[in-house]
C-alpha cells in the first residue's frame, strides 16, 4: 500500500530538562518507543515518511543546556557539544582558526535554513557514507563521547560507523560530546565536495585531507573519504604512501590512484561506483594541492 | 495524546495556542492560525518555501515540531510590513519583478531579510548564497538576486 | 511607430503585492468550516490487476467519513480525444503505473485520512510490466491497454515533398539517434484543490492552469451541466502545462465526497506524490536524418521519434502532433518526413511540458546541423546564418510565418565579445575547458489546435468610472494578468491601477481554453483588446452625441477623453462614465470580445497548416565551463537573442526568458528520473535536480522587435522559445568545450567524464 505521508505520526513529546532525564527515559522504554532528536533535518522527514516507525515519544535534546557548547582550550582541543547547530559549528572563531577543514565540511551541508537547525552530532549520528562533516571528522581524529545511564565512553570516529544508518551506539546511548584534538602541528586541511549541483546535493564524493609538511617531506598524512565506500573511511594506504616522500606533484598523484583502489562505492542514481573511485582520485590530487598552497 | 500550551511572540506580538504534539510549525502557522502567507512545497526541507524567522533565524518551518515555538520570537511574512507599508524588501520585489507565480516568494524574502539583517552589503555571491536553499521554478533567480540587491540599496538609504 | 502609454512599460506585476506579502491565496490555503480531508491511496505495483479492495477497517476509523474507490465512477474515462478516453478518476480492473490511484478516504483531519489509507486492503496480482517504448513496441511485450495493439498509443506520420530524392541528391547524409531525459515539470505548488457539492453544483478552488478543461472534466464525470460546475481559480503556484492543465484524482475523489457528506473537501498532494505520479515530459527517442549540400543548405529532413507515453494517452496525440508539426521551422526544409510512435509503457503518465514536443526534435536537430556543419568546415553561427528562414514565409507543410527575427537575432549573438573572442585562450592545460554554443529555435503562439480553443473577454464599466475586467485566461505565474490589464487600460486611456481584474470563476468569467502554447497575451490579449474597443465605443457613442462630432474622432488617452485635434473638447474619463451610466434610467455598459479564430482549417492528422496563429524565433548563446576531470559543468552566460514580436510589458518578458532558460539548462544538465521497472528512485528534490541560485548563468535578454500584425500591439510569444532553445545551446557548448557531441539529455558530469577518458584512450 502507498500512502505518500504529508503530517507526522501521532506522538507524544518530551523535553527533559538534563541529561540524566533523558537517558533515564532512554533506559526505561524499549527500543524503538523513543526516538531522539536535535535539529530534527533527517529525523522529521524519516518520520514524515514512516521510514523511521512511529515512535511513541519524540525526545527532543535542545531542553539540556549542559549539551549546548563549542569549546577550546589548549589542553582539550576542540569539544563540541551534541546540540552545537552546523552554523554555529562552522562560524565559530576557534573552528575557522584552526579547524578550516570542519568548517568547509559543515559549510557545504545543505542550505542555511538546515544549517540553523541541524547539529554537527545529528550529522554524525544520521551514518550516511556522505555525511559532509565525517570527513574532515575522520581527518582530524575525533572521538566520539557516548553516554548512556550506563556510563560514558570514548569511541573513535573511525570505529563509530558499523554501516548504512548504522553506528555502535547502543539502545539509550546518545552522542553527547565530539572531542577533537589540535590539528598537528603546521597542518592544513581542505574539504572538497563533489555534486551535480553547486549546492543541496548529497555529496557524490566527499574528500578531506590534513596535511603537514617538514622540510619539504609530507610528515602527516590524513585522508577521510565520503560517499566512497558503505560507511566514511580514511585511506590508510595513500597516506602510508605519502608520509615521508618528498612533496610533489608525483606523491600526490600516486596517492589519489591509491586511494581510489580503497574505494569501494557503489552505484546509485546519483553516479556510478565507476565515476565515484575516478573521482576519489581526482579529488584527492585536488584536496592535497589546495591544502598545500592554503595557508597555515 | 495530550495537547500542548505554548506561549511566543508572533510577528510582535504575544500568542498562545495549544497545540498537537506532531503539528510541525508550518501547520501551526498555517492551520492554526491561519497565516497561509508560508508555504508548503516539499515539506522536506530541500525547497525552502517554509522559511519563517525562529529566534532570529530562518528555519524550514516543516522541520520544526510546534511546540518548539513556546518562549521564542517567530516572524512570518506576515510580519513584514509596518501597517500599510510594504517591508523595502517586499517593495523591491514588487518593483524588480522578482516573483511570478509568487509561491516561492514569502520564503525567499524570510531568507532574504535574515541575509540583509545580517550583511546589509552583500555581494552577488553572498546573496546567491543566502537564498541557496530557495527553490524557484519561475524565474531563473537573476531577478530575485536584482531585487535584493535593489532592496539592500533602499535600506541602505534609510539608515 | 505608435506611442504607447502603457504597452511596452515595465510595469510591475499587478499582482506582485499580494504575493509579496503572502496575502495570494493559492488552493492549499483556503480553508473551510466543516471542511473533510481525502486522501489518496496508491499502488504498490506498476502492474497488476486489482482483484479486490476491502475498505471495511477504513471505514471503520473513527473520524472517516467516506471512502471511494474506481467502481464509484461508474466506468467514467477521460482523454484529450473521443477515442483516447482511457484515464479513470481512479483505477479500476487494473493499475499501469506505480502509485496509480486506486481508492481515496474523506476524514476530519489529513491524520486520519492518511492512517485510514493504510487500513484499505487491496489484493493485487502482479502483472509483468514494461518500461522501455521500444520494448513495449515488440510483438509480446506486456501490453499496458487492451484497445491498441503494440502499445501503439497514438502515431503521426507527415510527409512532405520527397525526403528520398533529397537524400540522393543531398553532398553529406547524416543519421543520428537522439535521446531526451525524463524530466517534470518543476512546479513549486504541489495541486490541491477545496471541493464543495451543494444544491448550486460544484464548486471547486483548484489550482489549474485550465479551469475550463477541468469544468468539462467534471460536468462529463459528474453529469451535470456546464453552468452547474465552477471552477474558481486561484493564485497558481507555477504550471508550465501538464499537470495542471489536467484533472487529477484528487480533483474527482474530493469532489465525490463532497457529495456524498455534503461537506467541502480539501486534498492536497505531497511533493514526493508529484514527482512520482503527475504528469511529466515525454522521454522521446528521436532518430533524426538530415542532407545537406557542401555549402550548407539543408536539402531534407526524416525524422522517426519513439515516445514513452507512460500509462495513459492525456494529452499525448497533441504531444507528438507537435514534434513534427513546426520541424519544418525555423530553417528552411524543403523536404520533411515524419514518423512519430507514442508508446504505452508502465511508468508515470507523459504529457505537456513547456515547449512540449518541439522541445524534443528541435534538440535533435540543432544537435544535428551542427555536426553536419562541424563536418562541412562551417561554424554554428554560418551553418544557422545559411539557413535561416526569414519572413515572409511559407513551409512546405503550410506554416506561414509574417515575422521572424532570427537572422537578426542570430547576427546579434555573432557580434557579442562572447562569440566572436569564444576561442581566445583555449587549448591550455587548466582545469576548465571553455566552451560557447549557440542555437536557433522557433515556438508556436497562439496555440489553437482542437476543440474549444477560443478566449473570451468581458470589460464591465462601473458607474464611478472605474473598470472591471473579466477574463477567462488564467496566469499561472507567467504574468499574464499584467499584460492584459495593461491591453485594457491601453484601450482605455487609463492607467493600469484603475482595471481590476477579475479572475477565472467559471460561472460567471467568460470561457478561454487557459494556459498553454503560448496563447494568452496573444489570444486572450485579442479578445481583451476587443472588449475594451466595445466600451470605448460605447462610450464614444456619448461623448460624440455630446460634442456633435464623429465618434471616430474622439480619443481616449491619459485618463482623458477628447476629440482629436480640438482640444477644448475634453473631459475626464471618469465624467464620460458617469455620464453614459447616468443617462436616462441608467445605462449599463459592458463591453464583450473573443479572439479572432480565423477560419483556416488545420490538418491535424497529417501535420499541415497552423498550430499556433505566430511564431517566435529565439537565438542563444550559452557559455561555459567544463570541469575536465570531474565533467562538473558551470555555465557562465547566456545571451537570449529572441523575438516575441513586441514585448507588451518588457520586464516580465525578461523574467520569463530568464526562467525559461534556466529551466531549459536545467532539463540539459541536471533533470533525470531515474527509473527501476516504474519506480522512481529520486523523487525529491534533492534527487531530482532542478537549477538553485548558485547554478545560474548571467543571463541577457535582448529583445528582437518584429511587430508581429496578427497579435495585439505586435506580439507573439515570449519565453517558450527560450525553454527550447536552453538545451541545444548548452549542448553546443559543451561540444565546443570538449570536442564531443552528446546526443542524450541530461549530460550530466558522468558522461562527460566518460566520454573524455574515452576520446582520450582513442588518441583524437
Amino acid at each position: 500500500m502507498v500512502t505518500f505521508n504529508r503530517r507526522l505520526p501521532r506522538f507524544a513529546y518530551v523535553k527533559p530538562a538534563s541529561l540524566g532525564e533523558a537517558l533515564d527515559l532512554l533506559q526505561d522504554k524499549e527500543k524503538g518507543r523513543v526516538q531522539v532528536y536535535a535539529g530534527g533535518t533527517d529525523v522529521i522527514p524519516r518520520l514524515k515518511a514512516r521510514l523511521i516507525p512511529p515512535p511513541e515519544f519524540l525526545l527532543d535534546l535542545k531542553g539540556i543546556p549542559e549539551l549546548d557548547y563549542i569549546a577550546y582550550d589548549k589542553d582539550k582541543g576542540l569539544r563540541i557539544g551534541a546540540l552545537a547547530t552546523i552554523a554555529a559549528v562552522m562560524n565559530h572563531a576557534a573552528v575557522q582558526g584552526s579547524f578550516g577543514i570542519l568548517a568547509q565540511g559543515a559549510h557545504s551541508i545543505a542550505s542555511t535554513q538546515i544549517q540553523n537547525r541541524g547539529t554537527i552530532a545529528g550529522n554524525i549520528c544520521n551514518a550516511i557514507p556522505s555525511a559532509d562533516s565525517v570527513p574532515a571528522l575522520f581527518c582530524l581524529g575525533a572521538k566520539l563521547i557516548c553516554v548512556s545511564s550506563r556510563g560514558e565512553r570514548s569511541i573513535g570516529i573511525e570505529d563509530f560507523f558499523t554501516g548504512l544508518r548504522q553506528t555502535v551506539l547502543g539502545p539509550g546511548e546518545l552522542l553527547k560530546e565530539i572531542q577533537i584534538p589540535d590539528m598537528p602541528a603546521g597542518g592544513r586541511g581542505v574539504y572538497i565536495k563533489l555534486g551535480t549541483r553547486s549546492r543541496m546535493d548529497l555529496a557524490v564524493v566527499g574528500v578531506g585531507v590534513v596535511v603537514a609538511v617538514s622540510d619539504g617531506l609530507f610528515r602527516d598524512v590524513r585522508i577521510g573519504l565520503g560517499s566512497a565506500a558503505p560507511k566514511p573511511i580514511r585511506a590508510p594506504r595513500a597516506e602510508a604512501a605519502l608520509r615521508g616522500q618528498k612533496v610533489g606533484e608525483q606523491a600526490i598523484a600516486e596517492a589519489g590512484r591509491i586511494a581510489a583502489e580503497e574505494s569501494s562505492p557503489r552505484s546509485s542514481h546519483r553516479a556510478s561506483a565507476e565515476y565515484r573511485r575516478l573521482m576519489v582520485e581526482v579529488l584527492v590530487k585536488r584536496a592535497l594541492g589546495q591544502a598545500l598552497k592554503a595557508e597555515e | 495524546m495530550e495537547m500542548r500550551k505554548i506561549k511566543f511572540t508572533l510577528n510582535g506580538k504575544p500568542c498562545e495556542i495549544e497545540v498537537k504534539p506532531w503539528r510541525t510549525l508550518l501547520e501551526m502557522i498555517r492551520e492554526d492560525l491561519h497565516l497561509t502567507g508560508t508555504k508548503e512545497g516539499c515539506g522536506e526541507g530541500e525547497c525552502g518555501s517554509c522559511t519563517v524567522i525562529l529566534g532570529g533565524k530562518t528555519v524550514n518551518s516543516c522541520l520544526v515540531p510546534a511546540v518548539e515555538a513556546d518562549n521564542q520570537e517567530l516572524i512570518t511574512i506576515e510580519g513584514l510590513p509596518e501597517g500599510d507599508k510594504l517591508h523595502p524588501i517586499q517593495e523591491a520585489f514588487v518593483n524588480k519583478a522578482g516573483m511570478q507565480c509568487g509561491f516561492c516568494t514569502p520564503g525567499v524574502i524570510m531568507s532574504a531579510k535574515a541575509l540583509l539583517d545580517k550583511t546589509p552589503a552583500p555581494s552577488e555571491e553572498e546573496i546567491r548564497e543566502g537564498i541557496a536553499g530557495n527553490f524557484c521554478r519561475c524565474t531563473g533567480y537573476t531577478k530575485i538576486i536584482e531585487s535584493i540587491q535593489a532592496a539592500a540599496e533602499m535600506m541602505k538609504g534609510d539608515k | 511607430m505608435e506611442e504607447y502609454s502603457v504597452i511596452g512599460k515595465r510595469i510591475p506585476r499587478v499582482d506582485g503585492r499580494v504575493k509579496a506579502t503572502g496575502e495570494a491565496k493559492y488552493a492549499a490555503d483556503y480553508e473551510m468550516p466543516g471542511m473533510l480531508w481525502c486522501k489518496i491511496l496508491r499502488s504498490p505495483y506498476a502492474h497488476a490487476r486489482i482483484l479486490n479492495i476491502d475498505t471495511s477497517r477504513a471505514e471503520r476509523l473513527p473520524g472517516v467519513k467516506a471512502v471511494c474507490t474506481g467502481k464509484d465512477f461508474q466506468g467514467w474515462r477521460w482523454g484529450w480525444m473521443p477515442q483516447t478516453r482511457d484515464e479513470p478518476p481512479l483505477a479500476v480492473d487494473k493499475v499501469r503505473y506505480l502509485a496509480e490511484a486506486v481508492a481515496a478516504v474523506a476524514a476530519v483531519d489529513e491524520d486520519t485520512a492518511e492512517e485510514a489509507t493504510e487500513l484499505i486492503k487491496v489484493d493485487y496480482e502482479e502483472l509483468p510490466g514494461v518500461f522501455e517504448a521500444e520494448e513495449a513496441m515488440q510483438e509480446g511485450a506486456p501490453q499496458v491497454h487492451d484497445y491498441v495493439k503494440n502499445n501503439l498509443s497514438v502515431d503521426f506520420h507527415m510527409d512532405f515533398g520527397d525526403v528520398e530524392k533529397a537524400f540522393r541528391e543531398s553532398y553529406l547524409v547524416h543519421e543520428d539517434r537522439f535521446e531526451t531525459g525524463r524530466c517534470i515539470t518543476g512546479y513549486l505548488e504541489p495541486p490541491a484543490a477545496v471541493a464543495l457539492w451543494d444544491s448550486t453544483g460544484i464548486t471547486i478552488w483548484a489550482a489549474k492552469q485550465s479551469p475550463y478543461f477541468v469544468y468539462r472534466h467534471l460536468a462529463d464525470c459528474f453529469k451535470l451541466p456546464l453552468n452547474k460546475v465552477r471552477v474558481v481559480q486561484p493564485f497558481i503556484g507555477g504550471g508550465f502545462g501538464g499537470t495542471k492543465n489536467d484533472s487529477l484524482a484528487g480533483d474527482f475523489c474530493s469532489v465525490l465526497f463532497s457529495k456524498w457528506t455534503g461537506k467541502p473537501v480539501k486534498f492536497v498532494y505531497s511533493m514526493k506524490e508529484v514527482l512520482m505520479t503527475c504528469r511529466r515530459r515525454h522521454n522521446m527517442i528521436i532518430y533524426n536524418k538530415m542532407g545537406m549540400q557542401k555549402d550548407g543548405t539543408i536539402t531534407a529532413m526524416q525524422s522517426r521519434v519513439i515516445a514513452d507515453g507512460g500509462a495513459y494517452t492525456a494529452i499525448g496525440p497533441l504531444s507528438m502532433y507537435l514534434t513534427g508539426a513546426i520541424s519544418t521551422l525555423p530553417y528552411k526544409l524543403p523536404n520533411f518526413k515524419h514518423d512519430a510512435y507514442r508508446i504505452f509503457t508502465n511508468n508515470p503518465i507523459s504529457a505537456a511540458m513547456r515547449g512540449h514536443g518541439v522541445t524534443h526534435t528541435r534538440f535533435a536537430a540543432e544537435l544535428q546541423m551542427e555536426m553536419m556543419a562541424e563536418q562541412l568546415g562551417l561554424d554554428p553561427l554560418e551553418i544557422r546564418l545559411k539557413n535561416a528562414v526569414t519572413a515572409p514565409h511559407e513551409t512546405v507543410n503550410r506554416v506561414k510565418v509574417h515575422s521572424a527575427g532570427l537572422v537578426e537575432g542570430l547576427k546579434t549573438l555573432g557580434e557579442t565579445p562572447q562569440w566572436k573572442d569564444k576561442d581566445q585562450g583555449k587549448g591550455g592545460e587548466e582545469q576548465w575547458l571553455q566552451g560557447v554554443g549557440l542555437s536557433g529555435t522557433c515556438y508556436l503562439g497562439g496555440a489553437r489546435q482542437r476543440g474549444h480553443q477560443s478566449c473570451g473577454a468581458v470589460v464591465r464599466l462601473c458607474e464611478d468610472g472605474t473598470v472591471d475586467y473579466l477574463t477567462g485566461a488564467t496566469d499561472c505565474g507567467q504574468g499574464s494578468d499584467t499584460v492584459l490589464v495593461q491591453i485594457v487600460a491601453e484601450e482605455l486611456g487609463l492607467a493600469v491601477e484603475d482595471i481590476d481584474i477579475k479572475r477565472v470563476d467559471t460561472a460567471v468569467t467568460p470561457c478561454d481554453a487557459g494556459s498553454y502554447g503560448s496563447r494568452v497575451t496573444v489570444l486572450a490579449g485579442e479578445a481583451a483588446k476587443r472588449a475594451a474597443q466595445d466600451v470605448k465605443e460605447q462610450l464614444a457613442k456619448v461623448a460624440a452625441a455630446g460634442w456633435q462630432v464623429a465618434p471616430e474622432e474622439i480619443v481616449f488617452k491619459d485618463r482623458k477623453v477628447f476629440v482629436k485635434g480640438t482640444p477644448g473638447k475634453a473631459m475626464s474619463f471618469d465624467k464620460l462614465a458617469k455620464t453614459a451610466c447616468y443617462s436616462g434610467s441608467g445605462a449599463v455598459i459592458i463591453g464583450k470580445g473573443y479572439s479572432d479564430y480565423g477560419i483556416e482549417v488545420l490538418d491535424f492528422e497529417r501535420g499541415a497548416g497552423m498550430p499556433g496563429t505566430s511564431f517566435s524565433f529565439t537565438s542563444q548563446l550559452t557559455a561555459l565551463d567544463v570541469d575536465r576531470e570531474t565533467g562538473f559543468v558551470k555555465c557562465k552566460e547566456m545571451i537570449i537573442a529572441h523575438d516575441c514580436g513586441r514585448p507588451l510589458n518588457p520586464i516580465n518578458v525578461e523574467a520569463q526568458n530568464q526562467g525559461a532558460a534556466i529551466q531549459g539548462m536545467g532539463q540539459a544538465l541536471y533533470e533525470q528520473f531515474v527509473m527501476k521497472q516504474g519506480q522512481t528512485m529520486n523523487p525529491n528534490l534533492a534527487g531530482y535536480k532542478m537549477p538553485l541560485s548558485l547554478d545560474i548563468p548571467r543571463i541577457e535578454v535582448i529583445d528582437i522587435i518584429t511587430d508581429d500584425t496578427t497579435g495585439p500591439y505586435g506580439a507573439k510569444e515570449a519565453s517558450e522559445g527560450a525553454h527550447v532553445s536552453a538545451p541545444p545551446s548548452v549542448a553546443s557548448a559543451i561540444h565546443d568545450a570538449t570536442g564531443i557531441w552528446f546526443k542524450e539529455q541530461p549530460i550530466t558530469p558522468e558522461k562527460i567524464v566518460m566520454a573524455l577518458r574515452k576520446k582520450k584512450e582513442k588518441g583524437c
